[in-house]
Order: structure tokens, then sequence, then C-alpha cells
């Protein structure tokens, strides 16, 4: 796999070196390697990102590789304004505001969540199990723009600002939904 | 905003898994970036959809009509080897050409000539010297379509003087065939008897 040495969380430079909205105005120049090394950098968050936000995976991958393509065709538009994460998920996250107005409002389903534990005891696996369901069912539980917010928090790293710039959302409405969202996901870490 | 982040929530939701795109994605998405940049930088307008092939075939449109037209006034204009339409001027031709016409249509031959021809003569007509304005209209007629192989741009008086010279030199027989050309040029204009064969 190309990135199979690629962290899964935080990427890894690849090929071309350098900030990523210096890698961006490298690639809106023609350097079709800056593009690589973004794609190594946020292409597992932002995959994740769309996968907990639609119910499909076939969706998920046909809005991620959507996304991408609407990156593609901004390029010489791209001026670095913002950092290129908020930009990249401001995309991410109008790409499924159409979605759900075209599709209706849908949740995460993560009702066949794999849990890989490391315990030997199929007892406390069990009990892992559970804890994380629990846990997935919560977050499947959260309003859309709270698990939003969530979800750009730990995938993206964003603050509350990038959030809000994101999502078009005012910073206090950002910042209570992810207070939202935070105080009841650890609920249910709190009961497993 | 690192006071909101809750460390065991972060925990929790690390374990859900670390899904990652399937690599026919990943390929397909960069194949797609690296064609972008060997493109062509796009116009300032991007023609799309069915614009695309506006802008070729309005080019070759106008190129087609700018040859078709100047191709088709050279044949209208055709040559002009008396040089009479450079030689006279445009007034004078102009103030002619609407009384021409006219006689053109009096005295028109019933049998009237190919339409090339009949434009070339209409054409010298109108651009014929202004002398011959004075002749009679039906005299003038045939000598501009070619009836009359007589010098056309003698006024008659001049043509009646020059053929009594010749009878006053003797030379009757050139004064005849100048008379029979002054009838048919002229026929019916009163011959003083100096012209008439003694």
């Amino acid at each position: 796999m190309l990135w199979a040495s690629c962290p899964t969380r935080g990427g890894r430079l690849r090929g071309v070196e350098g900030a990523d909205e210096e890698l961006m105005i490298a690639y809106r120049d023609g350097n079709a390697g800056a593009f690589e090394t973004l794609y190594a950098r946020h292409r597992a968050g932002l995959f994740r990102f769309v996968l907990r936000s639609v119910k499909e995976r076939g969706m998920a991958e046909e809005l991620f590789q959507d996304v991408w393509m609407r990156v593609i065709e901004a390029r010489n538009r791209y001026a670095p304004t913002a950092r290129f994460t908020t930009w990249l998920y401001s995309i991410a996250h109008n790409r499924l505001i159409d979605h759900w107005r075209r599709k209706g409002l849908s949740v995460v389903d993560l009702e066949n969540v794999d849990v890989e534990g490391n315990s030997p005891n199929p007892e406390r696996q069990a009990e892992a199990r559970q804890s994380l369901q629990r846990f997935a069912k919560a977050l499947e539980a959260l309003p859309p723009a709270q698990r939003e917010a969530f979800l750009l928090h730990e995938e993206a790293g964003m603050s509350v600002a990038e959030i809000a710039q994101a999502t078009g959302a005012g910073e206090e409405a950002a910042k209570s939904r992810l207070r939202y969202a935070i105080a009841k996901l650890k609920a249910a870490v709190d009961d497993g | 905003m690192a006071d909101e982040r809750d460390p065991k929530v972060s925990q929790r939701y690390r374990e859900l898994g670390t899904e990652e795109p399937p690599r026919h994605l990943d390929e397909a998405i960069l194949a797609a970036s690296r064609r972008a940049v060997h493109v062509h930088p796009a116009p300032l307008v991007p023609p799309t959809g069915r614009r695309r092939w506006y802008f070729p075939v309005a080019a070759a449109a106008i190129i087609m009509l700018s040859v078709a037209v100047t191709w088709h006034m050279q044949v209208e204009e055709g040559p002009d080897p008396d040089g009479y339409i450079a030689s006279v001027p445009a007034p004078e031709a102009s103030r002619e050409a609407p009384a021409e016409k006219k006689i053109e249509m009096q005295a028109a031959p019933q049998a009237a000539p190919p339409v090339a021809a009949s434009r070339m003569e209409e054409r010298a007509r109108e651009s014929a010297p202004v002398a011959g304005a004075r002749a009679p209209e039906a005299a003038r007629a045939d000598r501009a379509l070619g009836k009359i192989a007589e010098p056309t741009t003698e006024p008659p008086e001049k043509w009646l003087e020059r053929i009594a010279e010749l009878r006053k030199e003797g030379r009757h027989e050139e004064a005849d065939k100048a008379l029979e050309a002054f009838r048919k040029a002229y026929p019916g204009y009163k011959l003083p008897e100096s012209v008439l064969r003694k």
C-alpha cells in the first residue's frame, strides 16, 4: 500500500516537504508531488470524518473522492487565507450538507464496530466490545452539528475557532456544540 | 481549544477504528491530481458543455464568410479593359445613370444579351464620356449597346461637318459610307444639303 508506512493520524511527509499551505500553492503552480504529500497527510482523517458522518461506506467513499476532486478543481483559486485543513474540511462540510439535503439526515452506523482487544480473556473482550458499542451509539446519537464539531476536533485537530470557520458557524455556537458532544460522549465512557 | 479535549473520550474514539480509504480510491484521486497539472492553463472564460465548440466554429465561419465576400466582389467588378470606370469622373457618371437606365428600358432589344454582357454594357453606359449626352437618346442607347461601329464620341454636328468636307474634297465614296453610318447612328436626323451627294 502506498501509505502502509504512513501514520494514520497526523500523517507524514511524502516526497515534498513543507507546510500544508505551501504544498497547496506548489500544487497550484504545477507540482504534482506536493499534492501527494498533502493527500498522504489528510486522507485518513478526512475519510473517517466523512465515513462517520454518513451511513454507508460506499457513500462515504464517493463523498471523500468528491471532496478531493473539488480541491483539485479549485487549485487555481486557492489562496492561503486560512489553514489548509480548515479549507479542506469546509469543502467536506459543504459537500456533506448537500448530501444531507438530498438524502435526508442520516446517522452514523456503528453497529458493527470491530473491537481489537488485546486481552486474551474472552470476558474482558466482550466487556470492551460492549463498552465501545455504547460509545459508538452515543456518537451516533449526537445531533449532526455536535457530531461534526467533535469529528473536526478529533480528526482534523481543529480548534473551536477553526471549527467555526469550517462550518460557517459562530465561535460560541461551535464551542457549545463541541462541549455538549464531549460531555455526552464522556458520559458514555464513564458508564462503561 | 486544548482544554475542550477529554483524554478518555479521545482514547475511546480512537478505539473505534482507523479506517482508511481503499487503494483504488487513492489511485484515482492521485491520477486526477496529476492529470490536472499536466493540462494546459485554462482560458480566461473556460467554455463548458455545448459551448466548447462555439469558438472554433465561429472563427471558421468568419474566415469562410470573408473569403466568400472578397471573391464575390472580385467577380462582380470584373476587368475594365477600356479604363472607363477609372477615367470618368464619378459625379458625371452618377448623374447620367438614371436616365441611361430609363433609356435602356425603352430601347432594349427584344432578345436581351446574356446577363454578364448586359452588366458590362450597363456599366459602360454609366461611365460613358459626357460628350455623348447631347446625342439623341435612342441613338445613344444603340451606340452604347455596341450596334454602331462608327466613332461614338463624336457629336452629330461634327460628324456631318466631316462628311461635308469629304464631299468638298470629292471623296464621295468615303462620304457615302460615313453618311450611311451616320444614318444608322442617328436615324431621322435632318441632314443638311452639304452632306448629301450632289
